[in-house]
């Protein structure tokens, strides 16, 4: 377990010494000052908590193969048991937090792991610690006379959040309609939030629109743009201005990445002057993107079939930024470990593994 | 080994919690143990799940399950930080001073004896033909279920070639439940629905216009349990031809009740619509605007939606309001076609707005 050792204001952040409802745990954002946010899709909440980490520390390396049976060992079940969710890493002690479930059912426990400098692992303890939470509501149904039943059949499931300047940036998918929305929640939680709608216009299907439901995004530009990526695959810049009151919002396509393909997570980093992202997905390998490329890309609006002449080849589009594939395979999870290095959780035939590697390498 | 001792291990419960109970320690051993602090424990005592431990045996490179041994007279009991894990073995090791290998014992956790209990009630749509553009499916169970089961235990093959078919559905990854957790959303993969997408022109539509298609439920799919269905589930499907156009409410037709009764309205859609969304995007104004109370049904192949209101209905114009949220099988709502071609000038959006059908209780004439 980790200690209760940060000297957070609870006044500054609105928190509050308590035990957290949580019942599942997914999507990972880290806040100011160390403030860890946990996206709970079952209990359809999303908890801010102080985890506990004194920040102090220099961010490392670290480098665990078969990560995933460590922490079937120390959470003491077998490996299927376990499932990594989402990985974050502390913004200034580096220590890497994830959302695991333990188990399944009635049976799981919802863990947040944290992995020390020197490779150890803990949980951070969820009992008695500073929080505070926002429910996440689909307002609709709140004062629906009709329902006779208040089961809840409308539910969003968050799939990504980012932390910019006062806001937490949820992106959710609904269980019912098929639409794309970015909720604005001001931390600390008032209860008060704000939300766009999006549209994309799809590149590789020139002539149709889509309204799908973001997938993963990440800010960049000093928090002025995000990049989002969708299923299926478009990449697709906005810029976070836009977002301002709760109008219908267009975003640009600037890339496609490929057929059958789901993107997992997005990061930013820095190297040399100039900043770049990285894109891992389910089926295609890890792709490499320059910001500047962005800004220089005009919206994609016309349609594109270069991957359908060499769908074996999604690195050579006809349009759109120029893209670089990495030859790492089988990355599901990414973090920005200290500005000069990325952290990715790697899956393959042998199970899960933490691996460090250089900006400079990438 | 010590002075030749045999532990016991067992499990046990102390003061509300579970933990594993070792006994038959030697009066050295536990004279050394009680005086020692916890982590000096830690460095002699480690318990792992057995598959952490691998075929090397020996020394393990996992860390120990978290949790902390405590002596007690007799007995050292491990109480875990998260409780034991059903249907698997668990190994201690004890590291023996002077002993290269330490001395290791394992006990198994019993499984819990249950039955089955969680069934299918429904696959949705339950029209018996669905356009080839469909969005989604609605699996509706008995009980909560456990996360995870979706992309094993559901499948979709055409009867007319027994054939599974490969990538229909999207990854369901999160899986997209009610909060109640019965209920499943699967989409199928909206990148091959929309005409023009790479994945659509490279594979075609995940369905084919003629073509009959079974839906199944796997017994595999665990409940909130760990418990395997009780049985399988299946629908067919006969897949007609796509359906791009808006919602069009004015094709509805609505069987007016009397005032004074508590006679259902009626309403007989343009085509089947979402089951999920038909639950909560209609609704019945009174004239002076306030929404009606009362219980809703949906129709047979969801082609038709009823609503009773509590108390009767009062004499005078009523409206029937549709939320733009409201989708088709394929997800094309009253102010959208899902997915538009640009060059159909009949197809742009239109507002995003609430439709109404304005209608007349009257009292019953004679």
């Amino acid at each position: 377990m980790v200690d209760l050792t940060s000297a957070t204001s609870l006044d500054q952040f609105g928190l509050s010494i308590g035990t957290p409802a949580i019942r599942s745990v997914g999507p990972l954002a880290f806040g100011p000052d160390g403030i860890l946010f946990v996206a709970d899709n079952v209990g359809a909440f999303i908890f801010a908590i102080d985890p506990g980490d004194s920040g102090e520390g220099e961010p490392h390396d670290v480098n665990l193969a078969n990560f995933d049976a460590s922490l079937a060992s120390y959470l003491g079940c077998s490996r299927d048991d376990v499932a990594i969710r989402d990985m974050a890493v502390h913004p200034t002690s580096g220590s890497v937090y994830l959302s695991v479930v333990r188990g399944s059912g009635d049976a799981s426990v919802p863990v947040i792991i944290r992995v020390a400098g020197d490779g150890s692992i803990g949980d951070v303890a969820l009992e008695n610690i500073p929080h505070s939470q926002y429910e996440i509501t689909d307002a609709a149904d709140e004062d629906d006379p009709r329902l006779v039943t208040r089961m809840q059949l409308r539910t969003v499931t968050v799939t990504d959040m980012s932390y910019v300047d006062g806001l937490l940036l949820v992106a959710g998918t609904s269980n019912e309609e098929f639409t794309s929305t970015l909720r604005r929640v001001p931390f600390p939680f008032n209860g008060d939030a704000k939300s766009n709608s999006l549209e994309i216009f799809h590149v590789s299907h020139g002539k149709y629109e889509t309204a799908a439901p973001i997938r993963a995004f990440v800010p960049y530009q000093g928090n002025t743009s995000i990049l989002a990526s969708y299923t299926c695959t478009p990449v697709v810049q906005f810029t976070l201005s836009e977002f301002d009151s709760e109008k219908h919002v267009m975003g640009k396509t600037v890339a496609e990445l490929g057929s059958h393909n789901h993107p997992l997570d997005l990061i930013a980093y820095r190297h040399d002057g100039g900043e770049y992202l990285l894109v891992c997905n389910d089926r295609h390998p890890l792709f490499k993107i320059a910001c500047k490329d962005i800004d220089g890309q005009g919206p994609l609006t016309v349609p594109d079939d270069s991957m359908d002449a060499s769908p074996a080849d999604p690195v050579t589009p006809g349009v759109g930024v120029p893209r670089q594939l990495l030859p790492h395979p089988g990355v599901k999870r990414m973090a920005n470990l200290n500005g000069d290095a990325v952290l990715m959780l790697h899956q393959d035939d042998d199970g899960a593994h933490l691996r460090t590697y250089a900006t400079a390498s990438l | 080994m010590t002075d030749n001792r045999r532990l016991r291990l067992e499990w046990a419960s102390h003061q509300g919690s579970d933990c594993l109970q070792i006994t038959g320690w030697s009066e050295a051993e536990l004279s050394e143990m009680t005086r020692a602090d916890a982590g000096a424990l830690s460095r002699r005592l480690a318990l792992y799940p057995s598959d952490a431990l691998g075929a090397s045996g020996g020394y393990a490179t996992v860390p120990p399950i978290a949790g902390g041994f405590e002596v007690h007279d007799e007995r050292v009991l491990f109480r875990p930080r998260f409780p034991f894990a059903d249907s698997i073995d668990y190994t201690l090791m004890i590291d023996q001073p002077g002993s290269v290998e330490p001395e290791t014992w394992t006990i198994r956790r019993a499984s819990k004896a249950s039955v089955p209990t969680a069934r299918v009630l429904e696959i949705y749509p339950t029209a018996e033909v669905v356009p080839l553009n469909l969005l989604r499916i609605y699996v509706q169970f008995s009980d909560p279920m456990s996360d995870g089961w979706a992309e094993r235990a559901i499948r979709i093959r055409s009867l007319d070639a027994g054939q599974p078919l490969e990538n229909v559905f999207l990854p369901p990854v999160p899986e997209l439940w009610d909060s109640e957790r019965r209920r499943l959303t699967m989409l199928l993969d909206p990148g091959r629905i929309k005409r023009g997408l790479v994945p659509n022109l490279e594979s075609g539509y995940p369905l084919a216009d003629g073509m009959t298609v079974e839906i199944s439920v796997d017994l595999g799919f665990r409940d909130a349990r760990g418990q395997p269905l009780k049985a399988t589930a299946q629908r067919t499907y006969r897949v007609g031809p796509a359906l791009r156009s808006r919602i069009d409410p004015g094709r509805w037709s609505v069987s007016v009740p009397q005032s004074g009764s508590s006679a259902p309205l009626s309403v007989t859609l343009d085509r089947p619509l979402d089951h999920g969304l038909l639950r909560h995007s209609l609704s019945v104004q009174n004239s002076t605007g306030n929404t009606l109370h009362g219980t809703t049904a949906i129709g047979t192949s969801e082609l038709g939606w009823s609503f009773t209101p509590e108390p009767p209905w009062e004499c005078g114009p009523h409206q029937l309001v549709i939320e733009p949220r409201l989708e088709d099988v394929a997800g094309n709502t009253p102010a959208r076609v899902f997915d538009r071609d640009i060059c159909r000038p009949e197809d742009a959006p239109q507002a995003n707005t609430q439709t109404r059908i304005p209608f007349n209780c009257g009292p019953v004439t004679r």
